[in-house]
């Protein structure tokens, strides 16, 4: 990373506060933390931050009246929601708010990395392409047509929107739910792990007959697609 | 009771109309009073008029004599027990003038009228006296040729009984109308009370605790009756809310407590042995393990509970059924050959129905989860759905070994777990899950004998209109 990211985090519970600020200090951003709603709006309005993770139950001004303070000034700056409510129509709530993304409580740490680091991605400018590329990989999104190396590689629709995914991620992890959420638009985790059969398909598809392979499983967090032989 | 009966709404406002009527009546009464006194002393001046006359032309037509004579036999009548009680006396003082001391006191011409107590009239003449000195005598002077005057006087103690009697029977009448109307008022506000009290009596044991009590309906069919079949219903409701509640917490605390035990001995157990680091990773991983597994429970508890608290309809749409069920087909096939397992998969065409598709999704993922989980390699799986008249069906089917029909009611209770599948992962819950989502979108669900295996098939009312959505506070802390 060429420069440290500013996170701020809206956060009442000192334990878990110290926990992600701890986390996320050790994955190379500078967080700040407000412990109430009020200090946390005030810091939203003032500083520089590249991310914001506003808890929705707070002290003295709840997350989603911040957010919706923030968005009717203007400021576009990414919004991670944690809630503990958990249920479908809750999370809408949280986006139509103006939130961006939603994660419950209770949830792993490589969970809300991996959510921010997608938010943090989002919020950077990409120009509009029509061919996504990883080395060797070539994805063009008008003909709907993937190649590694020269060679066609037959995807099924489904697996070429996961594909899109992951290389609009690529050097990021990307967890299972993100990609059940993303991918397929379930909200819920299904018993078996569906989506570790789909990687799966589709790495034998795309590293199979390579010999770098692109897809990465990272264990206890999810999946990241990257080049490792680039510097 | 007294205190309470005094409270009452109904007492209160008898009470305002006791006061109104009682003021009516007095007013109407009191009017009657004040024709009829001014009736009767009209009466009397109209007869001591014509007594006066006749006696005047007594005196203009004979002598001085014979009007003194006719006089003395009047008086002698009168003195015994004549009931017109009337005074008569001629006199040649100046008597007109004294009558302006008396009551209801005016003159006509030669006649001056006053009405006098006797006492007033014995000074004036000497008669014989058959009254008591304060009974009251209406009197007549009248102005003679020659200075003479000649007084005749009413009794008036007859008509002032009529009038007391009249009196009396008005304060009776009021008093009876207050009288009744204050026990209408009482036996009304007893009733009420009475029927009040039934449902405090009912709602307090309520609060203490006791959830089945309910009001006592009546077949008067009246206000009373109806509120208590809409507190019934409303009752009804929330005992069932509190009865999933309470299996809820049960369960929790059963299915919780096993796990949560599990993760403190494995944590304690540690800490007698040396610190090695890949037991502790190991430890840790488990715990780990541990954890994620106790959240899942909840995770499914609490969706459960949800569902069948009927909260968060609001975001509701049509589903289409017929994409679902491919795209969970494409989900899932790939996920069955990974198991040796053959998937198929068919929906009609244009196949809709009201409801969250999150729900129907996680539904239908556990119908497939257990048929991949239950399955013996190279089976041969299915998720079909189709229109059947009014209802959209769709079915999840494979012929793995099935599930004996008594045991079919049992499985969609919580945590019931049939033998065969206690050696496997999985917290009992997915088919409670299933069939609470289910109920949520008023569908049936049938376990079948797939000849071999089981077959699930859900029947969804396509005549669903958007129900308005219903919300029990907010169903969070």
């Amino acid at each position: 990373m060429l420069f440290r990211m500013n996170i701020l985090l809206v956060e009442d519970d000192s334990a878990t506060a110290s926990f992600i600020q701890k986390g996320l200090s050790e994955s190379g951003y500078i967080v700040d933390h407000a412990v109430d709603g009020e200090d946390g709006l005030h810091l939203a309005l003032t500083g520089s931050y590249d991310a914001l993770i506003i808890d929705r139950m707070l002290p003295r001004r709840d997350g989603l009246s911040i957010v919706q303070t923030l968005r009717s000034r203007q400021i576009d700056t990414p919004v991670l929601i944690l809630s503990a409510l958990g249920e479908v129509d809750n999370r809408v709530e949280g986006l139509r708010a103006g939130g961006d993304d939603y994660l419950v409580k209770p949830y792993a740490f490589s969970e809300l990395l991996a959510r921010l680091q997608a938010l943090l991605r989002r919020s950077q400018p990409t120009p509009d392409q029509s061919v996504l590329r990883l080395r060797d990989l070539e994805m063009d999104l008008l003909k709907r047509q993937v190649k590694r190396a020269g060679q066609p590689i037959n995807l099924q629709p489904r697996e070429f929107t996961l594909l899109e995914y992951l290389l609009r991620h690529a050097g990021q992890v990307v967890t299972r739910t993100m990609l059940l959420e993303k991918v397929w638009d379930y909200h819920f985790d299904p018993q078996t792990n569906v989506i570790d059969v789909h990687i799966s398909r589709l790495r034998s598809k795309l590293d199979k007959d390579f010999e770098v392979p692109l897809l990465h499983t990272i264990r206890g967090a999810g999946y990241l697609l990257y080049d490792p032989e680039a510097a | 009771m007294t205190l309470k009966l005094l409270n009452t709404t109904v007492f209160r406002l008898s009470l305002v109309y006791v006061l109104l009527f009682s003021l009516v009546a007095a007013v109407a009464m009191g009017f009657i009073y004040w024709v009829a006194k001014d009736h009767i002393a009209q009466q009397t001046d109209t007869r001591l008029r014509l007594e006066s006359q006749v006696l005047a032309e007594h005196y203009r037509t004979g002598s001085m004599g014979s009007l003194q004579e006719t006089v003395r036999l009047r008086n002698r009548d009168s003195a015994r027990g004549d009931k017109r009680f009337f005074v008569y006396a001629l006199t040649d003082q100046i008597m007109s003038e004294s009558l302006k001391k008396g009551e209801d006191y005016f003159q006509e011409g030669r006649l001056t009228f006053a009405t006098l107590t006797y006492a007033q009239v014995l000074r004036l003449v000497s008669i014989p006296a058959y009254a008591s000195q304060s009974d009251k005598a209406r009197t007549l002077v009248t102005d003679l040729q020659g200075g003479w005057q000649l007084l005749v006087a009413a009794d008036l103690s007859e008509q002032r009984a009529l009038l007391e009697k009249m009196r009396g029977s008005i304060w009776a009448a009021i008093g009876v109308i207050a009288a009744s109307a204050i026990l209408g008022g009482v036996l009304m506000g007893y009733y009420v009370l009475r029927r009040i009290d039934g449902v405090s009596k009912t709602a307090t044991s309520i609060i203490k605790g006791d959830l089945s009590q309910r009001m006592t309906v009546t077949n008067r069919n009246d206000e009373f009756d109806r509120l208590s079949e809409v507190l019934n219903s409303m009752l009804q409701r929330t005992e069932q809310l509190m009865q999933a509640m309470r299996e809820v917490t049960d369960n929790l605390a059963h299915d919780l407590r096993n796990p949560l035990n599990r993760l403190r001995n494995r944590l304690d157990l540690n800490r007698f042995h040396k610190p090695d680091v890949q037991v502790l990773q190991q430890t840790q991983q488990d715990a780990l393990q541990d954890v994620d597994d106790l959240i899942k429970t909840f995770n499914a508890l609490l969706s459960i509970a949800q569902a069948e608290s009927g909260v968060h309809r609001d975001d509701w749409e049509m589903v289409n059924i017929s994409a679902l069920v491919s795209d969970l087909g494409e989900l899932y096939e790939a996920v069955a050959e990974e198991q040796d397992l053959h998937l198929s998969y068919h929906a009609e065409q244009g196949l809709q129905i009201y409801g969250n598709r999150q729900l129907l999704a996680q539904a239908l993922t556990n119908l497939l989860d257990n048929a991949v989980k239950y399955t013996p390699t190279g089976g041969q799986l299915g998720l079909e759905a189709r229109q059947l008249g009014q209802k959209v069906e769709i079915s999840v089917y494979d012929n793995g070994p099935g599930i004996p029909s008594e045991q079919h009611e049992r499985v969609f209770e919580r945590f019931v777990r049939l033998d065969n599948a206690r050696s496997s992962v999985g917290n009992g819950l997915g088919l409670s899950l299933v069939k609470a989502f289910t109920d949520l979108h008023g569908a049936t669900i049938h376990l079948e004998d797939n000849q071999p295996g089981l077959r699930v098939v859900l029947r969804f009312d396509t005549g669903n209109t958007p129900r308005p959505a219903v919300r029990v506070g907010n169903g969070h802390s």
